[in-house]
């Protein structure tokens, strides 16, 4: 791979990599973002990263455009949407050097089909994306000091970081089983990378994050850090054996969310744990204000 | 008003697909829908995908992956199954390739194994092509698929195309025939050689190897899948098969409802019905009436969730509009991730609607 080495030597060692996962619907998106702001706001270079091809950000926080290209989202804060084809175009562009080679590979109608779907090939062009800063250095500089990514939900988002140790052993040799093996040394290395499992004070969520943490453990090698989302105010100090008067449906609403936020918290123990606050906002970049700071308090706790 | 027209929708359909993103209620809805179909009296088939546990248990489905559901209330019949993407994805290649040597062969090969099991498009052509041979068999007067969580709800109608380019002709004979041994290989464009091995350099010989190996071992069973995506395209556009798309309170989530709406109009589709869950916490109905008798003061926390709840119903219902029918179901008070918990969705969306039911 000497040929893709060509970047300066980095000041920084590494940029710091936080992947949000968890199920469907449980707050990733807004937990990434909360999470990217209080990065920011404490100091960093921070670009939040969405998957795929189709933005959520850009509803979500009125914005003109969310792309492949970062844009200023707040001060130290960008935004970008990078998918798999992509990923996978700027890497061969950075590889195949001779533009017009890469032009006749990208703009063959049959190869854009193939880079699509070909197995595993837009996955593991994506975490290549994400791990291409230093230490391992391939393709453009990526000028930040630390990656928020909102990542896949559950099944998913393993499924993408099995995808490297699971190519390189398909294929031993060559670039993409050298990059496949650079590119999972990153994803396990607990100095670089960090992973937070969101979830909700409910019986059902707490399971799904112990078993998706389980899974990311055996994977990675070490543990993530579990979000407690959506924790209503009063619910983590009364006593849920208190009975709340009048006896009315919200009140006992209220006692059984003191008992979930009590057991959920209790299951999750072994592991580092943050709860952050149902925001009772119905505009999103509020939401994310008040979850930042939040946050910011909580890291400097751990 | 809203639940007669789901219950006409119940009586005509064929088969209906829920779609949603990930969380939001679609394998419960699935199963409520397929319910309140048999409680009428029809044959009713559920394809459900990787469903909670207690409801696996509930439905009957043990260690099986189809099983009659018993329930008191059931005139026709209730099936459900689970569909394993990898089990039904292996079952499709040995058929296509009538049990030859290559089918197996391509079993083992790495990349066939992570197309099965991890590839994007894989697991939704699993779930239609399970959707189209439980059709085929003409066993039920209803099919009800689940689909799996996508991050958007085109997604999963885009993924069999994607999943068809990929095997369409013009990219397997690249890989097929040795160099200079086909006409088409010597008057195709130098260019198809140079990319060739620009993708060598990406990705290593051995990668290429692998590939042509993929490529060469699908020959057979190529047209088979390029026309069951057809007949499965076939089936999705006719009309007696209607879409439901399940979302949150959400008014992005709803906005992307209503994109949703206009593409799956554009591929010919019939998008029938919204149906939005959780649309408030199931205590805040009775808050309410309790508020309009003045029989208590509420908390603060109480009249601030009201408050939050109401506004976000309102942002979110100034969204709709595109779609034919659009029912709300509340959250519900017990744990629903079962058959009870099914049953109760069902009378939620036909009996206690939120519109007035009409008397009979
Ligand atoms: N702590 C919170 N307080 C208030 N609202 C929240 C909180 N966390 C999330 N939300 C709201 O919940 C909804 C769902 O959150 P979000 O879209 O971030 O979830 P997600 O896990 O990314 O969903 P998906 O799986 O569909 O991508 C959004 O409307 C968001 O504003
Ligand atoms: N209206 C409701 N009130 C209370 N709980 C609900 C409601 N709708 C769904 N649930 C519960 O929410 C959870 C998620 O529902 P379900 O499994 O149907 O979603 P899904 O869209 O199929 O999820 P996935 O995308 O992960 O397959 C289940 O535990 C279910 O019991
Ligand atoms: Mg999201
Ligand atoms: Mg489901």
């Amino acid at each position: 791979m000497s040929n893709a080495r060509t970047e300066e030597p980095k000041k920084t060692a590494k940029i710091d990599l936080h992947f949000v996962t968890g199920k469907g619907g449980v707050g990733k998106s807004t937990v990434a973002a909360a999470l990217a702001l209080s990065l920011a706001k404490a100091g960093k270079k921070c670009l939040l990263v969405e998957l795929g091809n189709q933005s959520f950000y850009k509803d979500y926080f009125e914005l003109d455009e969310v792309g492949y290209f970062p844009k200023s989202l707040k001060p130290g804060l960008d935004i970008a949407l990078w998918s798999g084809p992509e990923c996978l175009k700027e890497y061969a562009r950075h590889l195949l050097k001779i533009e017009s080679l890469y032009k006749l590979f990208f703009e063959n109608p049959v190869t854009r089909s193939l880079v699509n779907i070909a197995p595993a090939l837009p996955e593991l062009a994506i975490l290549g994306k994400i791990t291409s800063g230093p230490p391992r250095n391939v393709g453009p500089a990526m000028p930040y000091d630390c990656l928020v990514i909102d990542a896949y939900a559950t099944g998913h988002f393993l499924a993408l970081l099995r995808a490297p140790l699971g190519m390189s052993k398909a294929v031993r040799f060559g670039p993409m089983s050298e990059q496949s093996r650079s590119i999972h040394e990153i994803i396990c290395s607990a100095a670089q990378s960090h992973y937070y499992v969101v979830s909700l004070p409910e019986e059902l969520p707490v399971t799904e994050a112990l078993e998706l943490s389980k899974s990311l453990e055996s994977q990675v090698g070490f543990r993530p850090i579990q979000i407690l989302n959506h924790v209503l105010e009063g619910t983590t100090d009364s006593d849920p054996s208190q009975t709340l008067q009048p006896p009315s449906l919200f009140n006992e609403a209220m006692r059984v969310q003191t008992e979930n936020v009590r057991n959920s918290q209790e299951r999750l123990k072994e592991y580092k744990l943050i709860c952050l606050p149902f925001v009772l906002e119905n505009q999103a970049l509020s939401v994310v204000e008040s979850l930042a700071t939040e946050f910011s308090t909580e890291l400097a706790d751990v | 008003m809203s639940n007669q027209k789901l219950q006409a929708l119940l009586e005509s359909a064929r088969v209906i697909v829920c779609v949603g993103s990930g969380g939001v209620g679609k394998t419960t809805v699935a199963s409520a829908l397929a319910y309140q179909a048999a409680k009428m009296g029809r044959r009713v088939l559920v394809l459900t995908i990787d469903p909670s546990r207690r409801l696996r248990s509930t439905m009957g489905l043990g260690e099986r992956d189809l099983a009659q559901v018993q329930e008191p209330n059931i005139k026709g019949e209730l099936w459900a199954s689970i569909i394993d993407p990898k089990k039904t994805f292996d079952e499709f290649v040995l058929r296509a390739a009538q049990h030859s040597k290559g089918a197996e062969k391509l079993l083992q090969n790495p990349l066939y194994i992570q197309l099965s099991t991890s590839l994007s498009g894989s697991q939704e052509f699993t779930a239609l092509e399970r959707l189209y041979s439980a059709h085929e068999s003409q066993k039920y007067d209803l099919i009800v698929l689940d689909t799996p969580p996508t991050k958007h709800a085109i997604d999963f109608l885009e993924a069999p195309q994607k999943l068809s380019a990929l095997f369409s002709d013009s990219v397997a004979k690249w890989f097929r025939e040795p160099e200079g041994q086909s006409l088409l290989v010597r008057v195709m464009k130098s260019g198809t050689r140079q990319v060739l091995k620009a993708l060598e350099l990406l990705t290593g010989s051995e990668f290429m190897g692998e590939l042509s190996d993929f490529f060469r071992n699908i020959q057979g069973w190529q047209k088979k899948l390029e026309a069951r995506i057809a007949d499965v395209h076939g089936l999705l556009v006719s009309s007696t098969t209607h879409f439901v798309l399940v979302s949150s309170l959400d008014k992005a989530k709803v906005m992307e409802a209503q994109y949703f709406a206009r593409e799956i109009k554009k591929g010919g589709y019939q998008l029938s019905a919204l149906i939005i869950n959780r649309i408030q916490p199931y205590w805040m109905a009775e808050s309410i009436e309790r508020s309009a008798n003045q029989q208590e003061i509420k908390s603060s926390l109480e009249q601030r969730l009201i408050d939050y709840y109401s506004e976000r119903e309102k942002k979110v219902l100034q969204v709709e509009s595109n779609i034919p029918l659009i029912v709300k179901v509340p959250e519900l008070r017990e744990n629903i991730s079962d058959m009870n918990g099914v049953v109760e969705m069902a009378l939620r969306l036909f009996e206690k609607s939120s519109e007035k039911p009409e008397l009979s």
